[in-house]
């Protein structure tokens, strides 16, 4: 079926996601909390568009909006734009030194806030991605706890976590880099532990934890892909592939 | 007076009844009566019901079929009601009802204007049996129509005499319970579930409370009922773990009906199975909440999702599944039974039948009502709930909980019914009904229900969570004096966002109370923050209690009811404030009889 994006019209399946379209279509809407491997979050509201169908017009968070009519969008009205502009407002109350942050500020416009108490250290949205990227590694250390303007991502009670591997997983999805992930003298400090890197068997640089390795291994059988970085896992692998067509 | 057949005292046990020690004064009528030995003509029978309704005057007891309504009954006033009333055929005066409309005691609840004037169909039991006797429910027609259902009516049948009732879902949203339940049987993937929300978190209601615990059975036949039409065969009940006693009486009457094969395999020989169970929910008001009270009953964190595909399609685990409020569970048997075109011929032309409120705040007459639909605001408060409390000036309404919005009294005729409330900003929400007097701040009022939001809010998306968190910010400072000029446009946009970007109901109805008060009130906010001044004396930095002299009479009550010694002068001479030791509580200002305690700005040039 087809959909009409700005003015653009656009392909789109049954139960396609709108923002996946508009992408596909390369017409830009700002996201924070959205991720390729992990869909579907929809908390920082930055996607939101109008849709009208017939003489119903209103607004949906198009990440989470599935289209099944053909509809017209508008991903860039005023009124959106002012909303958005009110969502990036209290982004930027909540973490006002944020880069991620202030780059979308500048996009649209926005001086830096003055009229609320700022927090100048923080940098976490709350998008719940690193809770979604640690449930999806079948770990489970971390989870968003409290509510309202309490609510705060943390292992259980604040202390370093039993079942925490240190896979550092939940820091590479993160928009804004607000997960303290440190590697030093080859100990990682993550969530209040501390974890002891192995080294890469070619090339010899510290590339992951002990108990992210032990995990892998148990998970997937022994395999001796474990015991490299990415870039040798992936060199390896090409040796590999070359080598069968060499035949 | 009846001197034939049996005699049932009925004693509230309700919330309110409960907290005054009305389980004593049964305890104690049971043990006087079977120490007295009446073998008179009369057998008498004792009974603990669910909540009568008229709270604010319990603990209640009412004498069936002599029909005297007892109020304020003390455990010392048992050997009395025994003794005259039980024996002797008397009244005593001074447990009856004052009805200040006539200006007299009555003895007949039907003579009271808060009864007269309601109509009982959700709680048509509540109040009239012994909730934890199935009996007693059987003996008034209940599952009577499940009986009916089963045996002579199709699952579409039943869903079309729903959809033809006009019933709305009285959790709040008013969406149309026949519509839900037919989208529902359409899926054809199994297992289906069907589930009641009875996570009732609004300040102040009381309404699902009072049915889940006068009244169990009424809610379970409305769902076995429902689970026919949608083809479910396995229900919940969420209940909030502070309704200890819902959760008692629920759980007993589940047993019971399961016993009477009213619930279990093959109900009433129709090879119908359905059961189900109670689910004890952590007192979270987001709860409340459709798609957090599913994720709640899956074990996980209580946190909406977005709704573009309903639940009726992909609820509970994935599966469809219809979730009803306790009131429309409790509904549903009545209008089978007593058919669509009865029930629909009670209301307003888009919201049919009844609606059960929680009526608190500052009227006379607090308590647990139900009214039908399109009822005016001033027939509610003024006749049911007889006016404002200590004979104050009623200033506005707060309908539909902490996120429902609050009415002015230029709308004080304004009917209620689901789109006459939406269209003035607040809404109906589950039915709670705060009456504010003039002593009440509005910007204050908008403050404590933000605060509250703000603790309950699930945190999930930023509208919400953010948002909340900054007009409260907003809220604070004005309330303290240091509200800036653009604040009310902030608020106002704000609003706005929130409302249309929020991911759940709880951010997209957040901002009514701040935007209805705005609306209604703005004069509040402007003196709040241009002349720093509270008109309502009740923000503490803004306010300034004095006495003025020409109006004082010397009467020395101030100084008297001042808690902190802050009232200075003799008897026969004006009084004055000593503004240093005053902590600014209006009592003062309660008790003065000349209105000469009056309040200015924190500005002291300002009057």
């Amino acid at each position: 079926m087809e959909i009409i994006i700005d003015g653009k019209k656009c392909e789109a399946q049954y139960g396609e996601y709108l923002l996946d379209i508009a992408r596909k279509n390369g017409i830009h809407i700002p996201t924070l909390c959205h991720s390729d491997a992990l869909p579907g979050q929809a908390t920082c509201r930055l996607c939101i568009v109008e849709v009208v169908e017939g003489s119903r017009r209103r607004v949906v968070t198009s990440c989470v909006f599935p289209v099944t009519r053909e509809v017209e969008v508008f991903t860039n009205s005023e009124k959106i734009r002012r909303m958005r502009k009110n969502i990036i407002r209290l982004l930027s109350a909540r973490a006002p030194k944020n880069e991620f942050i202030q780059k979308l500020r500048e996009e649209y416009g926005l001086l830096q806030e003055t009229r609320f108490a700022v927090d100048e250290k923080e940098n976490c949205i709350l998008c719940g991605l690193c809770v979604r990227a640690c449930e999806e590694m079948g770990i489970f250390a971390i989870s968003t706890v409290n509510r309202g303007i309490e609510k705060k991502v943390s292992t259980p009670f604040d202390e370093a976590s039993d079942v925490c591997i240190g896979c550092g997983a939940c820091a590479f999805v993160c928009p804004t880099r607000a997960i303290n992930i440190m590697d030093e003298n080859g100990v990682r400090h993550l969530w209040n532990k501390e974890f002891q890197l192995v080294k890469c068997q070619k090339c010899g640089e510290y590339f992951t934890t002990r108990e992210h390795q032990e995990y892998m291994k148990q998970k997937f059988g022994e395999d001796n892909n474990y015991t490299l970085c990415e870039k040798c896992r992936k060199k390896a692998a090409g040796e590999k592939m070359a080598e069968c067509y060499r035949i | 007076m009846s001197k034939h057949g049996n005699r049932t005292i009925l004693v509230c046990c309700g919330p309110g009844c409960l907290s005054n020690h009305s389980m004593d004064v049964y305890e104690e009528l049971k043990a006087r009566i079977s120490q007295a030995k009446i073998k008179a003509e009369v057998k008498t029978e004792v009974k603990a019901t669910g909540c009568h309704g008229l709270c604010e005057k319990g603990p209640l007891v009412r004498i069936e079929p002599d029909d005297i309504f007892y109020t304020g009954v003390k455990v010392s006033d048992v050997p009395e009601i025994v003794e005259k009333t039980l024996l002797n055929h008397q009244v005593v005066e001074k447990l009856l009802y004052h009805e200040p409309s006539v200006g007299r005691k009555v003895i007949s609840p039907k003579q009271t204007r808060f009864y007269k004037k309601q109509m009982k169909l959700a709680l048509r039991n509540v109040g009239e049996i012994d909730p934890s006797s199935i009996e007693d429910y059987i003996h008034r027609g209940g599952y009577k129509a499940l009986g009916r259902v089963l045996s002579e009516l199709s699952p579409d049948e039943v869903i079309t005499e729903i959809e033809k009732s006009g019933l709305r879902g009285r959790g709040g949203a008013g969406f149309p319970t026949g519509w839900k339940w037919r989208q529902c049987a359409r899926m054809q993937y199994y297992p289906k579930y069907v589930i009641c929300n009875g996570d009732e978190g609004d300040p102040g209601a009381f309404m699902d409370r009072c049915i889940m615990e006068g009244d169990p059975h009424s809610v379970i036949e409305g769902m076995v009922i429902g689970a026919y039409a949608v083809g479910s065969h396995e229900g919940f009940i969420y209940i909030r773990d502070e309704y200890f006693l819902a959760i008692r009486n629920m759980s007993h009457a589940i047993e019971q009906a399961r016993d009477k094969g009213f619930l279990g395999k093959n109900i009433l020989g129709s090879n119908f199975d359905f059961d189900v169970q109670i689910v004890r929910g952590g007192g979270a008001f987001v709860c409340g909440e459709s798609t957090a009270l599913m994720a709640s009953i899956e074990g996980k964190v209580g946190e909406p999702r977005a709704k573009y595909i309903r639940s009726v399609e992909r609820g509970l685990w994935g599966k469809p599944t219809v979730l009803n409020n306790v009131e429309t569970w409790a509904n549903v048997p009545v209008i089978m039974d007593r058919g669509a075109e009865w029930f629909s011929s009670i209301g307003t032309e888009n919201s049919k039948g009844t609606k059960v409120f929680s009526l608190v705040g500052k009227v006379q007459n607090t308590g647990l009502i139900e009214v039908p639909m399109g009822m005016t605001l001033r027939e509610i408060i003024f006749d049911i709930g007889g006016g404002i409390a200590g004979g104050r000036k009623f200033k506005a309404v707060q309908t539909g909980g902490p996120s429902g919005g609050c009415i002015p009294e230029s709308l004080i005729d304004l009917p209620v019914d689901f789109d006459s409330l939406n269209n003035a900003g607040s809404m109906m929400g589950s039915g709670g009904m705060i009456v504010m007097d003039d002593r009440t701040c509005m910007v204050d009022v908008a403050r404590f229900y933000l605060t509250f939001l703000s603790e309950e809010s699930c945190g999930k998306c930023v509208p919400c969570r953010e948002g909340i968190r900054r007009m409260l910010e907003i809220l604070n400072e004005i309330c303290e004096g240091r509200g800036q000029p653009d604040d009310l446009d902030t608020l106002a946009e704000l609003g706005e966002m929130l409302k249309e970007a929020s991911l759940c109901g709880l951010g997209k109805s957040a901002p009514n109370p701040v935007l209805t008060t705005l609306r209604y009130f703005k004069d509040e906010y402007l003196a709040h923050v241009n002349e720093k001044t509270c008109p309502a004396g009740v923000c503490k930095n803004l306010t300034v209690y004095y006495i003025d002299e020409s109006q004082c009479k010397g009467c020395g009550l101030c100084q008297k009811n001042c808690p902190s010694h802050a009232v200075e002068g003799q008897r026969g001479q004006p009084f004055a404030i000593d503004e240093t030791k005053c902590i600014k509580c209006g009592s003062c200002m309660d008790v003065c009889r000349f209105g000469a305690v009056r309040i200015r700005g924190r500005d002291k040039s300002w009057k």
